[in-house]
Parts: C-alpha cells; sequence; structure tokens
C-alpha cells in the first residue's frame, strides 16, 4: 500500500454512493450468512420433510370432522417456518449488540431508517430462501401450478417475512437482558405462530385461543397463502392486514433503535 | 478539521466524558493516550456518530455530528479495539464488504485493494479463513485492514497494534503514517507510551473523561518540570519524608505510589548523592535509585498523579 495506488476517500466520492444501494448491501450481509451454513437449510428442510410425511399424514388420518386437513396443515406449515425464521434477525441483532458488531456497523454511512430496512429486508429474503424448498414440495404435493396464485402465495409469505423481522428487531432493540429477550421473543414466537390459523382452522380452536387467532399477522398470511393457492378471489382483508403489520412494526423497530442504541444503551 | 467543544456524554449516573474540547487538525497523527476506562473510545464513537454527545458539540471538518451524521460517516473509518468482523466470513469477504459499503469503488479496484492490504500484512494466504478460527493478531489485523482498506478522509484506530508482535506493529505503524502522509487525519487510541510518542504528531492525555494535556511528544517532555527524572525504591510499608526532597531548589515536585518514588528535577547528577544521604539519615530503607531523561510515562504520571499500567 504505498501513496502511488491509493487514494483517500472524499466524502464528495461517496455522495454518490445510493441509498438503496446500500440498502440491499445490508440485506446482502444477512443473506450471505445463510449460505455459508447451507447445512441449516438442508437439515431444517428434512425435518420439514419428516413433520409433513409423517406428523400431518398420521394427524391428517386421524381428523375425521375437517377431510383435507393435510393440504390445509401442509401450506400452514409453510407460513409458520417463515414466520419462525423471519423471527432470526432479531437474535442476530442482539447477539451483534452484546459483541459490539454493532457499533461497528452503526459507523458505516448508511442512514439508521435505511439501516432497519436493510436488515429487516434481509432477514425476510433469507427466510424466503430458506422457505422456498420447503414451499416447492408442498406446491407439487398438492399441484398447485397456476403462476399467479404462487406469485401471490409468494407476495403473502414475503410480507410476513418482512412484518415479522420488523417485529424481532423491535424487541431486540427493546429487551436488555439476554435472558428476558430469549424468553419475550420465544413466547412472541408461539403466540403469534400458536394462536393463529396456520396448522388449525378457527372452528376447532378454544375459545381463549379462536378470540385470538384472527389478529395475528399469521393468520393473515396463512388465510390469504391458502386463498391464493386455491385459486379464489384475492384475500383483501388478509394482504391489507400483512402491510398494516410490515409498516407498524418497521416503523417501531427503527424508533426503537434510535433511542435506544443511539444512546449508547449497550455500552 | 476536528473540533470538541465542551463535549460530553452521559451514560446513566457515569460521565464518561466531561467538559471535553479539543481541536484535530488535517493530516497529523494525533495520540489519544490514556488508561482503560479513560473515555478514549466514547470520544471516538461520539465523533462517528454511534453515540450521541449529552453535551456540548462536536464538529468534523464543519459538520456537527448530531445535525448532519451521514455526512460525517462517509467521512470516517473506525478500526475498533477488539475486532468488529463477522466471524463466519474470511477476511477477504470483511474487507470487501466493508469497503462496498464505504466507497465507490467498481468491483476490479475494491478486489485490487482487498489483496493490496492483505498482503501488506501477510494474511493473503488466510484470506477464506473464517475470521472467528483467526489467531487475536490476525483478526486485529483485519480489523486494522478494514481503515487502511478504505483509506477515509479521517480514520480512527482504537489501540491498532493490541495482540501484535513487533514486526506487525512496526508494520502497521508505518502503514498508518503512510494513510496520514496521504493526506488522512488520523487518530490513534493507545495506552501504550511507545506507540504514542514513536507514532503521533501530537499527543492528548485523557483521565477519567478529561483532556488533561494536548502537544507533540516533544513539547510535552519539555513542559515537565525539571527536565529529569529520578526513580527510587523504597522500602515497603514506610512513610516517605517528601520535605526532605521540596527542600532542595532544583526538586521541582515529588510523587508517590506505594514504595515507588519519582522526584522531578533539574541537575540530578549532582544533586542524587546529597538525595541518598538525606533520605539515608531520615532512616529511609532506598532499594534501588534510576535517574533518567523525562519520558512521556513519566509526562502522564506528572499530569495525572498515577502510572499508565
Amino acid at each position: 500500500m504505498s501513496s502511488s495506488t491509493t487514494q483517500v476517500t472524499d466524502s464528495s466520492e461517496l455522495s454518490g454512493q445510493s441509498t438503496s444501494r446500500l440498502v440491499l448491501q445490508m440485506a446482502r450481509r444477512d443473506i450471505a450468512t445463510l449460505f455459508r451454513t447451507p447445512w441449516i437449510i438442508i437439515s431444517r428442510s428434512l425435518a420439514f420433510i419428516i413433520q409433513l410425511f409423517v406428523f400431518a399424514y398420521l394427524i391428517s388420518g386421524l381428523v375425521v370432522k375437517f377431510p383435507g386437513f393435510f393440504p390445509y396443515y401442509a401450506v400452514g406449515s409453510v407460513v409458520s417456518v417463515v414466520a419462525s425464521i423471519s423471527f432470526i434477525i432479531g437474535y442476530d441483532i442482539f447477539e451483534e449488540a452484546e459483541e459490539g458488531l454493532l457499533d461497528y456497523l452503526l459507523t458505516l454511512p448508511i442512514p439508521r431508517r435505511e439501516f432497519i430496512i436493510g436488515r429487516a429486508l434481509g432477514g425476510a429474503i433469507r427466510a424466503m430462501i430458506y422457505t422456498i424448498p420447503m414451499f416447492a414440495i408442498v406446491a407439487v404435493l398438492e399441484n398447485f401450478s397456476n403462476p399467479l396464485s404462487l406469485l401471490a402465495a409468494v407476495l403473502d409469505l414475503f410480507l410476513l417475512a418482512f412484518g415479522v423481522t420488523g417485529l424481532s428487531i423491535t424487541v431486540a432493540v427493546s429487551v436488555r437482558s439476554a435472558n428476558r429477550f430469549d424468553v419475550v421473543l420465544a413466547l412472541l414466537e408461539l403466540a403469534v405462530s400458536r394462536a393463529s390459523t396456520a396448522l388449525y382452522p378457527l372452528a376447532f380452536m378454544p375459545s381463549y385461543v379462536a378470540a385470538l387467532a384472527p389478529f395475528s399477522p399469521v393468520t393473515f398470511a396463512a388465510d390469504s397463502t391458502r386463498a391464493a393457492l386455491s385459486g379464489s378471489s384475492l384475500d383483501i382483508l388478509g394482504l391489507a392486514g400483512l402491510l398494516a403489520f410490515v409498516a407498524i412494526f418497521l416503523g417501531l423497530g427503527a424508533t426503537f433503535y434510535f433511542r435506544r442504541l443511539e444512546g449508547g444503551v449497550y455500552a | 478539521m476536528i473540533g470538541f467543544d465542551k463535549a460530553g456524554k452521559r451514560f446513566g449516573t457515569l460521565d464518561a466524558v466531561k467538559e471535553f474540547s479539543m481541536t484535530i487538525h488535517d493530516k497529523e497523527i494525533l495520540g489519544l493516550l490514556g488508561p482503560n476506562g479513560a473515555g478514549k473510545t466514547t470520544l471516538m464513537l461520539m465523533m462517528g456518530t454511534v453515540y450521541r454527545p449529552t453535551s456540548g458539540k462536536i464538529s468534523v471538518n464543519g459538520l456537527d455530528v448530531v445535525h448532519h451524521p451521514n455526512d460525517v460517516r462517509k467521512m470516517i473509518g473506525i478500526a475498533f479495539q477488539d475486532p468488529r468482523v463477522d466471524g463466519i466470513l474470511g477476511a477477504f469477504d470483511v474487507l470487501n464488504w466493508h469497503l462496498k459499503m464505504t466507497t465507490n469503488l467498481d468491483k476490479v479496484e475494491r478486489e485490487d485493494r482487498v489483496e493490496k492490504v492483505l498482503r501488506a500484512v501477510d494474511l493473503w494466504d488466510a484470506r477464506n479463513k473464517r475470521t472467528w478460527l483467526m489467531s487475536g493478531g490476525m483478526r486485529k489485523k483485519v480489523e486494522d485492514c478494514k481503515v487502511l482498506a478504505q483509506r477515509p478522509k479521517i480514520a480512527v484506530f482504537d489501540e491498532p497494534t493490541a495482540f501484535l508482535d513487533v514486526p506487525s506493529r512496526l508494520l502497521m505503524w508505518k502503514m498508518i503514517r503512510e494513510l496520514r502522509d496521504e493526506g488522512s487525519t488520523v487518530i490513534v487510541a493507545t495506552n501504550m507510551m511507545d506507540e504514542a510518542e514513536r507514532l503521533s504528531d501530537r499527543v492528548a492525555i485523557v483521565n477519567l473523561g478529561k483532556l488533561v494535556a494536548i502537544d507533540t511528544p516533544e513539547q510535552l517532555k519539555g513542559k515537565t518540570k525539571g527536565g529529569e527524572v529520578l526513580e527510587l525504591t523504597v522500602g515497603n510499608g514506610q512513610e516517605f519524608p517528601r520535605e526532605c526532597l521540596t527542600q532542595f531548589s532544583e526538586v521541582q515536585d515529588v510523587n508517590q505510589e506505594n514504595n515507588k518514588v519519582t522526584v522531578y528535577l533539574s541537575g540530578g547528577r549532582l544533586l542524587l548523592p546529597k538525595i541518598v544521604e538525606t533520605l539515608t539519615n531520615r532512616g529511609v530503607k532506598i532499594d534501588s535509585v534510576h535517574l533518567k531523561e523525562v519520558t512521556l510515562e513519566d509526562v502522564f504520571l506528572n499530569y495525572t498523579g498515577h502510572r499508565l499500567e
């Protein structure tokens, strides 16, 4: 490295650096970590296949009141997996804050709001990449072949992933104790996934769960995805619910982020 | 130019930095010298817009860090004391991603710059080794390389040679000096005296979140009382008769820490026998005597009242 071969980076040189490019770079960083650990995708996909072909097959034979439970459960499982994987970004951010890596990321020339969007986007795309093989298995199994239906279903899944990453980031920057964070996120994950129509229909739920389930973002996504795949009309309510969920939690995540991290909470 | 104007940072009830005022000139290497917990890292993170100052003002090239954080961040690169690198990535990917975020270089230029800096610090062969599998020294080099490859207008290094062996330390100093020569303003936080003295154009002594003194190493040493230092080790548990020494007009100051006594004086060679005789007559057991020129360590002791361990 000598003066003849390098130049000091001038701020004016960077002004051309588009924010959208930086957002994508932030997202790519989170996606890259997934591809560094491909065995996780493989093992989780195998677990999903076993869950589908052993548990779901068995249960669908036992459920007599609800014919067609297997396809219902298969689609719902994919939705549940998307939600579950999307929560991981919160763990990543919490760990980064504890290890100090977040301090480094905060020194990078990307505006804070775009930073949050980049992280949420990365987490959401990562969850989608992770889930696509499972979605493909279900699509082949259930013969979902209409491209528009498949596209609409993917959109539903992506919106769910985007919103859940926002929610997860909000929790990660709001809770300071590691133990409390683990408990809060696990309970939240349990609540949004289990108190939803992802794995069982509303009519069969206990009343206390049925009262909550219609408001879960996983319910919006599960109902909307099933509607899209069955070729029936677009589930406007589900889509609107998902969009509201995304907007609320991305906004909250960014707001908490500003207040907590820049105040030096993790110092 | 970077200006700290009565800047302060409070974490809960702790004042990490208090009423800190200092100016850093363009294209200089400023050494921030202070013990762990002195507030050096907080100062740098406030300047780098990671923490907001709770009082006062910090400006970087005329831009207030609170009101123009994005513009300030475009000018700064920080290498942290503890390496902040994605453990799952190799050195090449860490640096390549860092340059993607901080520069507008195209792929070829970027990869060329990464290769040059990794070759320079002898990490090219280990470029794909995951950083969490690297030794502390290798990880530290990767951290420093982020800023060396970025070549920002303002380069900040926090303990840049911690964990490095002697040849690597010398190489790192050389590369930091080159960065300054190419036009960067460089800030080096350190608690190593020789690093501050040999690398810095000016040294700022920081203690308990406050600026204690700032000047060139030579000026700081020159300003220190007397110009010579007599170090005495006396018997454990003995009360030291300070007034015995301050009676001599050549003695400027006396500082005691446990059984170590530091005497700032002039004309030490002539005075030494008298001092030893006086102390012996007062029953002080002297274990060792060492007369020397003032070092930066003595300057630090003189200003803060304690040694930099």
